[in-house]
């Protein structure tokens, strides 16, 4: 297996309040990983660093062999890194069909222009785009809704379309930030069911922040805690459930272990 | 209704099936005996302004309305357009055929220019740093004698092919609606592209179309030169039509305002609305000309008006009217499917 | 919704239609005018209530005048539509327009072409007459009289040695530099002094005492209001004698100066082609009718140009033989445009004789060549005015040899 990301010592302050000190973290291809922590621990910013909508303090972020610390977001998202919102930010006026295209933007095979001279060209292409699109959103279970206004679906199929958009981009890297968040327990189910599909059905390295735990601890292959800006513990799931310091930094210590366990546990 | 609707459909898509740019074909086919209908030359005279106002409220529509960037700066774009072909014209003897593509070169270069600020500013602070620029250019356009200062700038000759002599709104109308059609064409392949669907993104959530691979400024960029290619061919148009004269008080914020009008009553976002709206606020201004003084009032009142009650103006209408019927049969699709879906189970059960 | 933009266009075209039948018996004509500010409605008004005053008398050969009156608010655009409209869909015999130069020079082509006579109420560039448009004849002065007459009336009247003092905003460095080589070209002089200062110069003393030692016929000041009325003061205190005119440049129209200089005022003189001051019984009626029918107490010259323009139209008119029907409708623009040529002159609220021909000319055009200079009586808040002179310029005056 080899490093698909590296993170190596990235800071971040905003005015006095440090969130994030002193992070590494190393993410192998292919792997399914989990970043969790309470709230204010760092875990967006995180996400926003590495996607390049901050410009980080200090340290690095490499990527599939290149230096991408400080690049511009849409040069990280052509590189292979895609993302989701934890407030979705869906294009809400455009079409569900047109929210998963957009997302094939740095994948399309035309210029600017080339629509008003190149007609049978980009009428072939955007079939094309069209037609795969189309197959996206029967995996994603939006095929019937294709042509509707993504503001007009619910919540749960936001997150869907959310997680379509990620993964019409093609990136070797999804990064997904709550994606179980406002979902019933059913779309749940139903969505962890696709994150395990993804890796195999389209091979993708996927690092996944959520705060239902169920979600991180029955799919992720490894998990990385943080708490205060700091990486706090790093492991299997198993592993980081019974370190000390990730109850303790999760919980408080109001509560004893074996409650700690039960809560995790979902 | 329904009907109708579903009859211009099919044959739409019949032409379509012939080859793609069919449909542009049989418009052109379909406007060109529109001035023999007309009753008068006055007619045939607000054709060709209509024509001219489509492809400069098409423009306008690309940049605020796709790309959502909001710009009074227009205008002044317009004015830009018409007086690089008016010098050209006028001062170097320039023929239109060499005029026309130099003053949309110079008005896509000034479009730049006024993009660039969208890359910091937004909404309101765009808009005014967007009406600086158009308030420069009028004031500067008034004080320079070159141009022709107050007193504009006349004499601008009419286009020529061969001995043949758009001198006349008839004639005129045949070079202006084809160059119309042509504009209006253009835009429907970009913005049903990726590009308009790039500008789209940027106009719904910059950030999320960053993150989706979208390079917003250079996106913003694009919108902004590309309106600014439609403002300098309605521009090079307006100048070169009977009398050939251009002034700047034919560029002011009162002309951004009915333009603005028109895209927005027309509706934003909406090539086919932005075309309804040129037609529909030429025709309005023409038929209430004797109440001139409470026109301004009533456009601005229709502006507000529009914005809180049909915020996407009639084309988000029609669009509306379409997109609800698609949803209604997507929903009772998945209904029936879940139906179909429990009566197997309870099948299967007992 | 579909359905109501059908109907909105259905409307317009009916509209349209309906505007189009045309009652053959009445004389058409349109005006355009600039109609925005007070006065400009006021002057639309009264072009209006004029021709309702003919109609009420019986009209013009038992023919009715129907009057369509449109605002351009200035602009060349609403102007040439404006002016398509009335010629093309209403298809009126005679059109009026514009107030605004800039409005009325594309007009002019738009005449030429259509073959339509066009009378000019307001607009002076000197242009619109120099096109060679057949069609197209002006009641108001030419800006290329006004461009002259100061320095004929100095250099005839009041002497050759003129000192200069003018600021450098642009009116006052053209207006200062222009006298100065007409006063070349019409008797080849040069100024005796001539100093440009800043635009917000307020102490003039000291190119005040150098132009006393030189004794000059004249000190022209061309400067903003407050820099001039502080000219004019300081002239007096650094004792420049009362017997060197004071000249300026039409700043000194507005009313703040005579305020701002008091009696330093007197003597400057700034020109017109009508002044409310003038005390022909025909002006005086004129003053009052105005002032009774819109409660405007200053008649400018504005004013007086529309209601000569009615005068000048309907003589011609009169003199036209019209047939008015749709297949005379070429015949009858030609006659009335003839009819119009054949003015000669008519004396009205202008200070001199207006009249036309039928070259193609701007000798033909410029009807109007007499201007009136508007002097100071009287200085402050109060001041009064008298015309100090009449000056009936030459015809060929500013034309390009």
């Amino acid at each position: 297996m080899t490093t698909l990301l590296q993170v190596d010592s990235l800071c971040k302050s905003f005015g006095g309040l440090q969130a994030i000190k002193n992070v590494s973290l190393e993410v192998e291809d292919g792997e399914i990983r989990g970043l969790i922590g309470p709230n204010g621990s760092g875990k967006s910013t995180l996400f926003n660093l590495i996607s390049g909508v901050y410009k980080c303090d200090s340290g690095s972020v490499r990527f599939d062999g290149a230096d991408v610390t400080n690049w511009e977001p849409h040069d990280i998202a052509a590189k292979g890194v895609a993302r989701t919102f934890q407030l979705l930010r869906m294009f809400t006026e455009m079409t569900v069909l047109e929210n998963l295209m957009i997302g094939q933007h740095c994948h399309v095979q035309y210029g600017p222009f080339a629509a008003v001279f190149g007609i049978g060209r980009v009428a072939a292409e955007e079939k094309r785009l069209r037609d795969e699109m189309m197959e996206l959103l029967s995996f994603i279970g939006l095929a019937d809704f294709a042509e509707v206004p993504a503001s007009e679906m619910s919540i749960g199929q936001r997150r869907l379309l959310a997680l379509g958009r990620g993964i019409a981009m093609k990136p070797k890297l999804l990064m997904l930030d709550e994606p179980a968040a406002g979902l019933s327990p059913v779309n749940v189910d139903n969505l962890m069911s696709i994150m395990v599909q993804l890796k195999k059905r389209y091979g993708l390295t996927v690092i996944v922040v959520e705060h239902i735990l169920k979600v991180v601890m029955d799919t992720c292959e490894r998990v990385t805690v943080l708490d205060h800006g700091e990486k706090i513990a790093e492991g299997s799931p198993a592993h980081v459930r019974d370190d000390h310091a990730v109850i303790e930094a999760y919980l408080g210590r109001e509560m004893d272990d074996e409650e700690v366990r039960a809560a995790m546990a979902g | 209704m329904n009907a109708l609707v579903q009859k211009s459909t099919a044959s739409l898509d019949a032409l379509k099936r012939i080859h793609p740019l069919m449909p542009w074909f049989a418009s052109f086919v379909l406007l060109l005996p529109l001035p023999l209908l007309a009753l008068n030359d006055y007619q045939i005279y607000l054709l060709n302004v209509i024509c001219i106002m489509i492809i400069l409220a098409t423009g306008l529509n690309i940049v605020k309305g796709f790309c959502g960037q909001v710009t009074v700066g227009h205008v002044a774009l317009y004015a830009i357009g018409a007086y690089t072909s008016g010098v050209l014209s006028v001062k170097f003897g320039v023929p239109f055929w060499f005029c026309l593509p130099a003053a949309i070169a110079v008005t896509m270069l000034a479009g730049a220019l006024v993009g660039i600020p969208s890359f910091r500013l937004e909404g309101a602070y765009l808009a005014l740093a967007t009406l600086g620029f158009a308030q420069s250019v009028e004031i500067y356009i008034r004080v320079t004698n070159y141009l022709g200062s107050a007193s504009g700038l006349g004499g601008i000759a009419p286009p020529s092919i061969g001995n043949f002599v758009f001198y006349d709104y008839f004639r005129y109308y045949y070079l202006v609606m084809p160059f119309m059609l042509i504009a209006v064409y253009a835009s429907f392949a970009i913005l049903r592209s990726a590009t308009g669907r790039a500008f789209m993104a940027v106009r719904e959530d910059a950030l999320s179309a960053a993150a989706t691979g979208v390079n917003v400024r250079r996106y913003k960029l694009i919108a902004f030169m590309l309106s600014a290619v439609y403002a300098g061919l309605a521009g090079s148009l307006f100048a070169h039509m009977v009398p050939g004269y251009v002034h700047p008080n034919n560029f002011t914020v009162i002309e951004m305002v009915t333009l603005l009008l028109m895209v927005v009553l027309g509706g934003i976002g909406n090539i086919w609305g932005g075309i309804i709206g040129a037609i529909l606020v030429t025709i309005i201004a023409d038929l209430t000309r004797d109440f001139y003084f409470y026109q301004l009032l009533m456009f601005g009142l229709v502006i507000v008006g529009t914005v809180l009650f049909m915020p996407k103006g009639i084309g988000g209408i029609i669009d509306r009217y379409f997109v609800s019927k698609r949803f209604v049969a997507a929903r009772e699709k998945t209904a029936e499917q879940k139906r179909a879906e429990a009566a197997a189970a309870k099948s299967g059960e007992s | 919704m579909k359905r109501h933009i059908l109907g909105l266009t259905a409307a317009a075209l009916a509209s349209s239609v309906a505007l189009n039948s045309l009652s053959a018996a009445e004389i058409r004509v349109g005006a355009t005018m600039r109609m925005i500010s007070e006065n400009g409605q006021k002057y639309g008004e009264m072009v209006q209530d004029e021709f309702d005053a003919i109609n009420a008398a019986g009209g013009i050969n038992g023919h009715t005048i129907k009057l369509s009156l449109l605002n351009d608010e200035c602009k060349s655009d609403k102007g040439v539509a404006n002016a398509n409209k009335f010629i093309h869909q209403e298809k009126v015999h005679l059109l009026i327009g514009s107030t605004c130069s800039s409005v009325s020079l594309p007009i002019v082509d738009v005449t030429a072409q259509a073959e339509v006579p066009q009378i000019i109420p307001h607009s002076t560039n000197h242009q619109i007459t120099q096109k060679g448009s057949a069609w197209v004849f002006r009641v108001p002065i030419s800006a290329r009289y006004y461009k002259g007459v100061v320095a004929k009336y100095v250099g005839d009247k009041v002497g050759k040695k003129i000192a200069y003092l003018y600021a450098s905003d642009a009116a006052a460095v053209s207006d200062a530099e222009g006298l100065q080589s007409q006063m070349k070209e019409l008797y080849g002089v040069d100024p005796v002094y001539s100093a440009q200062v800043q635009e917000k110069e307020i102490d003039f003393r000291s190119h005040l005492l150098k132009i006393k030692a030189l004794s000059p016929d004249a000190i022209f000041i061309a400067a903003l209001q407050e820099p001039m009325a502080r000219a004019l003061v300081q002239s007096y205190e650094v004792g420049l004698p009362a017997s060197v005119k004071r000249l300026a440049n039409s700043v000194a129209s507005n009313a703040p100066v005579p305020a701002m200089a008091g009696d330093a005022i007197k003597g400057v003189f700034y020109t017109a082609a009508y002044s409310d001051s003038d005390d022909r019984p025909i002006a005086k009626l004129f003053n009052s009718m105005v002032k009774q029918r819109y409660g405007i107490s200053k008649v400018d010259h504005d004013f007086s140009q529309a209601y000569d323009l009615v005068r000048i139209v309907e003589i011609a008119l009169r003199n036209a033989d019209l047939k008015l029907d749709d297949d005379n409708l070429k015949a009858d623009r030609t006659a009335i445009r003839d009819a119009i040529a054949g003015v000669k002159d008519y004396q009205g609220l202008a200070s001199g004789p207006i009249s036309f021909c039928a070259d193609p000319t701007p000798e033909c055009r410029d009807g109007n060549r007499t201007v009136v200079l508007i002097g100071y009586k009287k200085g402050g808040e109060d001041f009064e005015l008298g015309i100090l002179d009449r000056v009936t310029m030459p015809v060929e005056f500013g034309l390009e040899k």
